[in-house]
């Protein structure tokens, strides 16, 4: 009954006749694991007439076999029962005796697997997203049932249970070729789990594995709640669900109901599929996981290539975005300047990443995700294909990879015994530019794509209209109606007078329409008879009468010169046109990916260097040297002093280090008018961090990382080098009171994220006070989240830390009483309660432990004060106030607690908090005794930190090398640091800037910066990698302007945001 | 009376006299008290004087009687007779007041507080809004911009399409009317982007703005209306708008009265502009920003157009610019010959104001000379803005606005204003940061070591 109106029954093929026959008697018998014939009670669907029992084999017969990407079996057949295959092999179905067959002649053909796509969002409805009504919204909103806290977190969701295949989807994906994904929806963080699904039309036979699969992503997708807003509260948010579901599982009888948690725990074991969106989300996925002992499966969206080795290093397998870059219009040459180097090179290197990754040994499926049409995924794909992946890994990405991703092996992605029957048919090697997808056996179910056309129309007719002897050229077209034009048959063959007929032909009933001038059009219907041979029928002339018609066509007329050459002459230029692509001039990867990136091979190495004769600030215990030198070696400072001492006879030097002098490639600068400082620290920065600055969902946000969002890839960094910036503290913004911890970085050009990061630095925490924090200037709207007022401000700081120190406790107390434990009861299972692991107040336990330091954002006095006795009572020092912008009012009581300050040099007049700024309030705090610096909170300012140093000379008089520690010493002292960087000093890292001048003054550029010994920045350098670029760029817009798209989009916009401590809203 | 003060270093312990290095001397003016009517004449001798105009004096003397400069000359060429004050200066640096173009300096106290904004006014076309009646002469931002050198500015609404008219003012006065340098020198015009951004898929993505030819015919048809009000011998009512835009056009042979300011960074944008002033016929027109000016330099040079550039000390905006291509700017813009000045709109454009001296000293770093860089601050400023004939150099017969700096400038690290004069009158270089560091700075000298 349920087949009756089934859409199967509209379709049309060759073998129509005998798929329906076939579906009517065949279909009731269920699916059974090796095609039982005795299932027949077994479906629950009441029969509307006769019972489907699917008793026939049907055999696709003669082809080549293609059982997986290594195995081919020539003239083979494979054999289908039910929905199942049930023999694979060479020669002819041999059945057993009486059993009906139905053999399909495929000789010829080559047949796959159906293709399996392991990325897909087929059948799930678009999650609903709850019109925006400007407030912000704390609390969750869109369910009132036993669901986790946060909207973003979807773990109940069952893709299988909402399953629901649409015929237009469904369709476009069997048109690829495909013939089963699995399917989830792609809404929050915990996405829930998926279902593997065939692509037949009935969802009770396309379900074939319900639970196959979990899913994450690191996008909130339509929750509404304010939490998370940045992708590092994303991440910490994954994370805390982890350890809740861990904390949760203990309880037989919770006392708080969570079913998202249950359904989390209950899925724990299933593959992990991880949408990410570019390399470095791949990596910020992998140390997730591998937190919890997971390894994701994760998506790429098409630039793994961009650092294929930190790829292949998480162990994860990927899934290939075949969704590559347009080309962009770049033809108004100032508009052009909007296409960034990056996204040129990436245009042209994205369809080598498949290629590349595969070869690279990761393993890899590919996905249709991106793409709507059949068309478009498969110009894609042979793309992929002629940039350099093989036709194997093609097929195997396609098939025995996805399947086995997730569990499948068993039921999808090769031609054996057992498996759904999903078999492409092909009309030669699938990844031939020619090759045409005929047909997608679905579960057994002929979906016929593109018939093999059954006769040839095109050639000469001699046409009899009526009586009328007319001549008929038809020409085939790749699409459509053939052309057709006709002439007097009196005239020559090809007359210059041929006129255009219309012609249209439907299987082999044919309406041609003949305009004749002066009388008007003739209309004629017709068959097409004797293998297109001949074509007869009857029309109406333009006076109203009818008239009978036929034509007949002609041998093939001789082979004519010119006309021949002219198709050859046309194959060779394609072939030409190969052979270029063949070896096409490829840009190189470089670190970073874009602007002012090198390659591996030209990237700067360590040096052993000896700077003579320079003027050396030091910043450390020796103070200025005029006609000083240093040596550095193997990224430290070996030496540092006057060329007479003999500490730095580098003999002796060397020697300390068990090193031969001669051995070391010792280079040698001249230092004559140089001046040599240490690297510039930026105490508080926003590079180099993405996707949001600020987690401000709410007041305390003391859980995210900014050391998880870590950008490599920001041309700040470049941009900093160049001003001899070396290292900073990347600072979570001041949107709430507790705000994140800090990701201290150097800023090593060309490194990974986790490459960023100054390993053993100690671990930092941003807070924040005043204005920002109460949401003053956020808008009207924004009067809901505790604090309001500088009064709430310090109640969340109490409240806080008190549950941290409870928190502390109740961990102690556990941990005693698992120590108490009887032998017995431990035998037993019979253990304390475990405490939830909150990473919140974890952190905020290590502040109170003295383990964890405070960067505090801040202006006026009063909240200065107020968060110094908060530190005081709760037993821990304040580490730094940043802005700071009143201290010079309470340095003595600064002083007292031990707390540092890290200044902006002049800034005031932004907010009313800092109208009592004054910029000499670096040189107040460092004239009582304050560790004071100078940060910059702005990308544009960074880079002449130097000079925002010289400002304490101008304002307040502090000595020239006291002012220059405020960009180097006192930050390192700030960042707990300064036993590695900050001075010039032996053993020391090698950070350090040559400049031209002094380094205080606006005339100083930097020469070169030094990071670890590296020299990451060099004037002259400098000069080389803008030529370089240039060219680069001005090849890849000659290329681009040579791309065939009919299409071109505009150019992009590319400013990445730029942020700032108020930076709130960002897209994540 | 005859006030000898020392500046060479070897004179350490008169010092204590200067009143450059000890503000505090100046408590008798603790409400920052505009300087009095010049009474005696001034001279300076033994600096180096910075003209404005290129040339530099060194070893000079510079007088100055009745607020107005009458001896601009070597040290051994002058009467030393003539005057009444006598300011040895050697070692030290003397400059022509520096120009703030394009400020909203006075119109804003404190930025997040809506209160105190004042640049803003509602409406597309508002040409009749006056910036100078808004000129807060007493901000307390002012003096402290003065400290480093700044002395005079050119008041400038924002927002809409025609944002209203500007003045340039002084910076020591007690009122509006009495800071007033130039009334209503020119109207402000924020010309439309051609291509503007939406945000799609994540992306940014470009593309001609649908509404561009719209808005250029707005502002093309205001344009002819204005033009025809003002040729008008007689019009029928009084339009406020129209009349505020009669002096940008000719009066028979005498040229337009104001400038038209144009505010466009794009190169597209800037193309545009030219063709828009050919169009109108418009005698002066200044682009302000112009940060893509570098790449149209000699169709703005052959359109007499001069470019108020935008901060050196901003990012570039694509990744693979160079990385100083904004410090570059004006040595890139002197090198093609077109008319430039150096002005300070950007991040927190009011405070910034005092470090306007360090955004040319960042384009000495990177190509200007050095004469060039003051240049940028002073005599080239005048001329763009139209007052060059009475300010922006030392010159004899022209108005004495002058600093004196124990250093250079230019440079954060020497800039060390110690004498300021308007019209002769001298400037208490005072200000409220001063005094807040005076005030904290003796509470601690009077604790006890620690």
């Amino acid at each position: 009954m349920y087949l009756a109106g089934h859409p199967l029954y509209a379709m049309f093929s060759k073998f129509s006749a005998f798929t329906l026959l076939l579906l009517t008697f065949g279909h009731a018998l269920l699916m059974g694991q090796t095609v039982p014939l005795s299932s027949v009670s077994s479906s629950t669907f009441p029969a509307n007439g006769p019972a489907d029992k699917h008793l026939v084999v049907e055999v696709l017969e003669g082809a080549s076999v293609h059982v997986d990407a290594d195995v081919v079996i020539e003239q083979g057949h494979v054999a289908m029962r039910d929905g199942r295959i049930v023999s694979v092999g060479a020669g002819p179905y041999v059945g057993s005796a009486g059993e009906p067959v139905v053999r399909h002649d495929a000789s010829g053909q080559h047949v796959y697997p159906g293709l399996v796509d392991v990325f897909s969002d087929l059948g799930m409805a678009k999650a609903k997203r709850a019109s925006w009504d400007g407030k912000p919204h704390y609390e969750r909103e869109d369910s009132q049932a036993a669901l986790g806290w946060n909207g973003a977190l979807h773990s109940e969701f069952e893709a299988a249970a909402v399953f629901e295949p649409g015929a237009k989807r469904t369709e476009a994906l069997r048109k690829a070729g495909f013939g089963a994904v699995l399917t989830h929806r792609r809404d929050g963080i915990d996405r829930g789990t998926g279902a593997w699904v065939t692509l037949a039309d009935d969802a009770h036979r396309a379900v074939i594995a319900p639970r196959a699969a979990r899913a994450h992503s690191f996008s909130k997708g339509s929750s509404r709640q304010q939490y998370p807003s940045s992708l590092m509260g994303s991440i910490a948010l994954l994370r805390q669900t982890y350890h809740d579901a861990q904390w949760y599982a203990q309880f037989d009888r919770p006392l708080e109901r969570n079913i998202s948690l249950e359904a989390f725990n209950a899925r724990a074991g299933l593959p992990t599929i991880f949408e990410t969106s570019g390399w470095q989300d791949v990596l910020r996925a992998d140390r997730l996981c591998d937190e919890f002992g997971v390894q994701s499966v994760f998506y790429d969206r098409g630039d793994a290539y961009q650092r294929l080795d930190e790829v292949a290093a998480t162990g994860g397998a990927l899934i290939v975005s075949l969704k590559f870059p347009e080309a962009l219009d770049v033809s108004d040459p100032y508009l052009a300047r909007l296409v960034s180097l990056k996204e040129l090179k990436h245009w042209e290197l994205a369809p080598y990443n498949p290629g590349r990754v595969a070869a690279r040994g990761i393993e890899m499926a590919l996905t249709m995700h991106g793409h709507d049409a059949a068309k478009s995924f498969w110009k894609a794909l042979r793309k992929a294909v002629a940039c350099g992946l093989s036709e194997r890994d093609a097929l195997a990405a396609l098939t025995t990879v996805p399947a086995a991703m997730a569990g499948a092996e068993d039921r999808l992605g090769r031609l054996a015994v057992g498996l759904e029957a999903n078999v492409l048919v092909a009309s030669g090697p699938l990844f031939d530019e020619k090759t045409k997808l005929r047909a997608n056996w679905v579960q057994g179910t002929e979906h016929v794509l593109q018939a093999e056309p059954e006769f040839e129309v095109a050639g000469h007719y001699s046409l009899n209209l009526g009586g009328r002897d007319l001549m008929l050229r038809v020409k085939q077209k790749k699409e459509g109606h053939p052309k057709a034009e006709w002439w007097p048959a009196e005239e020559p063959a090809l007359s210059d007078s041929a006129l255009k007929a219309e012609l249209s032909i439907a299987g082999r009933d044919v309406v041609l329409q003949i305009h004749i001038e002066g009388e008007g059009v003739f209309r004629l219907n017709g068959n097409i008879y004797k293998n297109s041979r001949i074509w007869e029928g009857r029309g109406e002339a333009p006076d109203g009468t009818w008239l009978d018609w036929a034509a007949l066509r002609q041998p093939k007329p001789r082979p004519k010169g010119p006309e021949q050459a002219r198709p050859d002459s046309l194959e060779g230029a394609q072939a030409t046109a190969t052979n270029v692509e063949a070896a096409p001039e490829l840009g190189a990867v470089t670190y970073p990916f874009g602007a002012y990136g090198t390659t591996l091979e030209s990237a700067p190495l360590v040096e052993s260097l000896h700077i003579q004769g320079a003027t050396v600030w030091t910043c450390g215990p020796e103070g200025k040297i005029l006609g000083g030198d240093v040596i550095m070696h193997g990224g430290r400072i070996v030496a540092v002093g006057t060329a007479m001492e003999p500490v730095l006879d580098p003999e002796m030097v060397f020697g300390k280090y068990g090193l031969n002098v001669q051995g070391v490639n010792l280079q040698v600068l001249n230092g004559a008018g140089l001046h040599v400082t240490p690297g510039i620290i930026d105490e508080h920065t926003h590079i180099a961090a993405t996707r949001g600055i600020n987690e401000s969902g709410q007041a305390s946000s003391a859980e995210v990382e900014i050391g998880s969002v870590l950008n490599s890839e920001d041309v700040n960094i470049y941009r900093h080098l160049a001003g001899g910036v070396t290292a900073g503290q990347v600072l979570h913004g001041s949107a709430n009171p507790i705000g994140g911890q800090s990701g201290v970085i150097k800023f090593r050009w060309g490194a990974d994220p986790e490459g960023l990061k100054i390993k053993d630095a100690a671990p930092f925490i941003k807070f924040a006070l005043g204005e920002n924090v109460k949401q003053s200037n956020w808008g009207d709207h924004q009067t809901v989240r505790f604090p309001q007022t500088r009064m709430g401000v310090e109640q969340v700081f109490y409240d806080h830390f008190h549950r941290a120190s409870e928190y502390g406790q109740a961990w102690s107390d556990y941990e005693r009483a698992v120590a108490s434990t009887t032998r017995r009861n431990r035998r037993l299972g019979h253990l304390p309660i475990r405490p939830r692991i909150d990473l919140e107040l974890a952190c905020l336990l290590e502040i109170l432990r003295s383990e964890r330091f405070v960067t505090c954002h801040s202006y006026r006095q009063d909240e200065i004060n107020m968060l110094m006795h908060v530190a005081d009572s709760m037993g821990f020092r304040m580490n730094t106030f940043t802005h700071i912008l009143e201290g010079y009012k309470v340095a003595d009581k600064m002083r007292e607690h031990g707390v540092g300050g890290s200044s902006f040099s002049d800034w005031w007049a932004y907010k009313f908090e800092v109208k009592d700024a004054i910029p000499y309030n670096g040189a107040l705090l460092w004239q009582n005794g304050v560790v004071t610096a100078f940060n910059s909170d702005d990308r544009e300012m960074a880079r002449r930190l130097n000079q925002e140093a010289a400002k304490a000379v101008k304002y307040g008089g502090v000595p020239e090398q006291e002012a220059l520690k405020f960009v180097t010493l006192n930050p390192a002292i700030l960042l707990h640091l300064d036993h590695r960087i900050g001075s010039l000093e032996p053993g020391k890292d090698a950070d350090l800037v040559i400049w031209n001048d002094n380094p205080l003054s606006i005339y100083a550029q930097a020469q070169q910066t030094f990071v670890d010994g590296r020299r990451l920045f060099d004037i002259e350098r400098d000069l080389e990698l803008r030529a370089t670029m240039r060219a680069e760029r001005a090849r890849l817009i000659q290329k681009m302007l040579d791309d065939p798209a009919e299409s071109k989009p505009p150019p992009r916009e590319r400013r990445g945001p730029h942020y700032h401590c108020d930076t709130v809203n960002d897209q994540i | 009376m005859r006030v000898l003060l020392p500046f060479s270093p070897s004179i350490v312990p008169l010092l204590a006299l200067s009143l450059a290095l000890l503000p505090c001397a100046l408590v008798a003016q603790p409400n920052l008290t505009p300087g009095a009517t010049q009474t005696e004449s001034v001279l300076i001798v033994g600096a180096t004087a910075h003209l404005g105009t290129g040339d530099v004096i060194e070893d000079a003397a510079i007088g100055f009687s009745d607020g107005v400069f009458n001896f601009v000359g070597r040290r051994f060429a002058v009467d030393l007779k003539r005057y009444v004050r006598v300011i040895e200066a050697h070692g030290a640096h003397i400059y022509p007041g520096f120009i703030a173009p394009n400020s909203t300096l006075g119109l804003m106290e404190v930025a997040a507080v809506r209160a105190t904004v004042d640049f803003d006014e509602v409406g597309t076309f508002n040409p009749h809004v006056r910036s100078l009646i808004a000129y807060n002469a007493s901000s307390d931002i002012t003096p402290t911009v003065r400290t480093n050198g700044v002395l005079l500015g050119q008041i400038t609404p924002r927002g809409g399409t025609i944002s209203g008219t500007s003045s340039v003012v002084h910076f020591d006065a007690w009122n509006w009317e009495d800071a007033v340098v130039s009334e209503d020198d020119g109207l402000h015009l924020n010309w439309p982007s051609t291509h503007h951004k939406h945000r799609k898929d994540g992306k940014m993505t470009i593309g001609r703005q649908k509404s561009y030819d719209q808005r250029l015919t707005e502002i093309t048809n205001y344009f002819e209306r204005a033009r025809a009000h003002h040729l008008s011998s007689n019009p029928p009512l009084t339009d406020l708008p129209m009349r505020a835009m009669s002096g940008l056009f000719a009066s028979g042979d005498s040229p337009g009265s104001q400038t038209l300011f144009v505010h466009a960074q794009d190169a597209k944008q800037i193309a545009e502009i030219i063709r828009f002033k050919r169009a109108m016929n418009l005698d002066r027109v200044v682009l302000v920003g112009g940060q893509d000016s570098w790449m149209l330099a000699d169709p703005l040079r052959e359109n007499n157009i001069a470019v108020m550039l935008l901060r050196t000390h901003s990012v570039p905006r694509y990744d693979e610019d160079d990385v100083d291509l904004c410090y570059r700017l004006p040595a890139l813009l002197e090198a093609e010959g077109v008319q430039y000045c150096i002005q300070g709109e950007g991040r927190m454009p009011e405070m910034n104001t005092r470090n306007l001296p360090f955004f040319a000293g960042t384009a000495v770093a990177y190509g200007l000379e050095y004469e060039q860089g003051v240049r940028a601050l002073t005599l080239s400023t005048a001329r763009i803005l139209g007052i060059e004939s009475t300010c922006g150099s030392i010159e004899q017969g022209k108005r004495a606005i002058l600093f004196i700096s124990s250093g250079d400038a230019l440079d954060m690290r020497t800039n060390d204003v110690t004498h300021a004069w308007i019209d002769g009158r001298q400037v208490v270089l005072d200000n409220k940061q001063i005094q807040l560091y005076e005030k904290y700075k003796a509470k601690y000298d009077a604790q006890p070591q620690y």
